[in-house]
């Protein structure tokens, strides 16, 4: 498949496209999880609304830095960049398998990857200090850090929340994808993470909740305040585009047969 | 009066900075009040509180975003708490961040077990890719820290608490990479004791002018490579060594150099396998672990025959 999107097309654009990349980036998805290895596909079909929308608003490179910190969800970031033109080869041919630099967790050595998450709660303090950084270089660049609500459970996010409102770090954006679930269940029948609005805000932070599948929703929120770091609580569906496992804890990771592939990709609303 | 390789970090630092607007300083609360580096360039000094795993992710971004941050705690907290965050950013990834490690060993003394770490050695040179330096005194910990400061490579930098000790004399001009030798002559040598660390050091130097004809080589840098590369030269010396480190044997210099030098002799003098669990100053706990000048004459004497007591 040909990159859907070129350095010339302008953001506006973009964001109208929304909906065609999403269908692309699910098939991609579902592809990777009819590979030899399947893929973390529950929590990658509730996240890549989320990270399409903000690739289109704010690009995938400097002065800007998005992070996937829920780093499980790898194929909706390969997916991402991939129809967003940044990663020329299509991920689902090679995903998993020797040789490739796609593997399970994202990989730094890829484009539009600044650093190789998955072990949980990192990824955000790194988005913490490349805004640190853009705000000492004055270049108005954002940290942006995509995470999920399971990786509330890490000490790291809340050290990281910490020392963002110690340091007054306003160009921090913190997007979860709260989706429910984590690797064996629920979050809620697990170790819950309640009144995270009030959490947030006790920090420091400007809060936004909002339908994390509804483009215009998350291109408005994602606004960041001039004063406050913003977090975004994204309310999402795991498995979200894929009616046989929408809502399923146990579609955290899957590897499905080449005919399900199909019969997945045909029913993309 | 020297001052102590964590003072002289600092001042060092805070000079670099004058002309290097890329140099940041972070702390984790336990740079001290009143730190130099703060008075000098508060915009780019941060004390982000007692937060270690995060500050040095925190570090990677601004070190990605072309910044060059020196991240300081206590080894403990560096090399064991923040282990992952170092393995990732730095280890794998290359992030060039600088970690100034205080309190390396035992040199907390009274503080206790939380505040000792005889194990950062061993944890750092398993991630490969991080430089690992073990200066002594303040001339050789200043020299390191400059080094560190032009490199692109990521630093992990042992220093200890209170003790200032004058460096070893070094020519001009040459770094901290070099082997530094004392005594003895070159080729050929019955024993030759190797020094990593300011107490190691110390003692050997003590041992190497009791015995002029002992030789005594000072290494700083502890790291994989640095050692593959002194091992070529180390091997044409002698066909025995002494290596005297305050850490662990288990996964410390001497372990590694007896990989790379199968064909030598390799002897630890280290801190053995207790807990140092009883409070004194630095000397006192490396006494109760069995380290230290007496007990490294006797064990060079048992080793290398005339060249010990």
């Amino acid at each position: 498949m040909d990159a859907l999107i070129t350095a010339g097309d302008r953001r506006e654009d973009l964001t109208a496209r929304l909906p065609e990349l999403a269908r692309e980036a699910r098939r991609l998805i579902i592809d990777m999880a009819a590979g030899p290895t399947g893929c973390h596909i529950g929590g990658s079909l509730s996240v890549i609304d989320l990270l399409l929308a903000v690739f289109a608003k704010f690009g995938s490179g400097p002065p800007h830095a998005v992070v996937l910190s829920k780093g499980h969800s790898a194929a909706a970031l390969y997916a991402a960049l991939h129809v967003h033109g940044v990663i020329a080869e299509n991920p689902a041919e090679t995903y998993g398998r020797s040789g490739s630099l796609f593997t399970g967790h994202p990989n730094h050595k890829l484009p539009g990857i600044p650093f190789a998450t998955g072990s949980l709660g990192h990824g955000i303090p790194y988005a913490a200090g490349w805004a640190l950084a853009q705000r000492l270089k004055g270049t108005g660049g954002l940290g942006i850090a995509v995470g999920g609500d399971g990786e509330l459970q890490e000490g790291l996010v809340w050290e990281t929340a910490q020392i963002v409102q110690a340091k007054g770090i306003a160009n921090f954006i913190y997007i979860v994808d709260v989706n429910g679930g984590q690797n064996d269940g629920l979050l809620e029948e697990i170790s819950p993470v309640p009144r995270l609005r009030e959490r947030f805000e006790a920090f420091g932070f400007h809060v936004r909740e909002l339908d994390g599948h509804d483009y215009g929703e998350i291109l408005h929120a994602v606004e960041p305040p001039p004063d406050r770091p913003l977090a975004v609580l994204a309310r999402t569906v795991k498995g979200k585009g894929v009616r046989a496992i929408e809502g399923n804890p146990d579609a955290h990771y899957a590897k499905i047969p080449e005919k399900t592939a199909e019969k997945w990709k045909r029913s993309l609303s | 009066m020297s001052l102590s390789s964590r003072e002289a970090y600092k001042a060092e630092l805070t000079e670099l900075a004058r002309n290097d607007g890329r140099i940041i300083c972070m702390e984790a609360d336990l740079g001290g009040k009143n730190h130099v580096f703060q008075a000098d360039h508060p915009d780019r000094f941060f004390n982000i509180g007692i937060a270690e795993a995060a500050g040095i992710d925190m570090a990677a971004g601004l070190a990605e975003a072309g910044f060059v941050p020196f991240f300081s705690t206590f080894a403990s907290f560096a090399a064991l708490r923040a282990a992952e965050s170092i393995k990732l950013a730095m280890g794998y990834m290359g992030k060039n961040i600088k970690i100034a490690a205080a309190y390396g060993g035992v040199s907390g003394g009274w503080f206790g077990t939380t505040h000792h770490c005889l194990e950062d050695i061993a944890v750092l040179q398993s991630f490969q890719h991080v430089r690992i330096a073990c200066p002594h005194g303040e001339e050789e910990t200043r020299r390191v820290i400059r080094e560190a400061a032009a490199s692109p490579e990521p630093y992990y930098i042992r220093l200890a608490r209170n003790d200032g000790f004058r460096s070893l004399e070094r020519p001009t001009g040459s770094s901290a990479r070099e082997i530094l030798y004392q005594g003895g002559k070159r080729e050929g040598a019955q024993l030759c004791l190797i020094s990593v660390g300011e107490q190691a050091t110390e003692i050997c130097a003590r041992l190497a002018e009791e015995n002029p004809d002992l030789l005594h080589a000072h290494l700083v840098y502890v790291d994989s490579p640095s050692l593959k590369r002194y091992a070529e030269e180390l091997r044409t010396l002698s066909g025995t060594f002494l290596v005297v480190e305050e850490h662990r044997g288990t996964g410390g210099t001497a372990s590694y150099l007896s990989l790379l030098l199968p064909e030598c002799r390799v002897y630890s003098h280290d801190c053995g396998e207790e807990w140092p669990v009883y409070g004194g100053t630095h000397a006192e706990v490396l006494e109760q672990l069995g380290f230290g000048l007496p007990g490294l004459r006797r064990q060079a004497a048992a080793i290398g025959g005339h060249h010990g007591i």
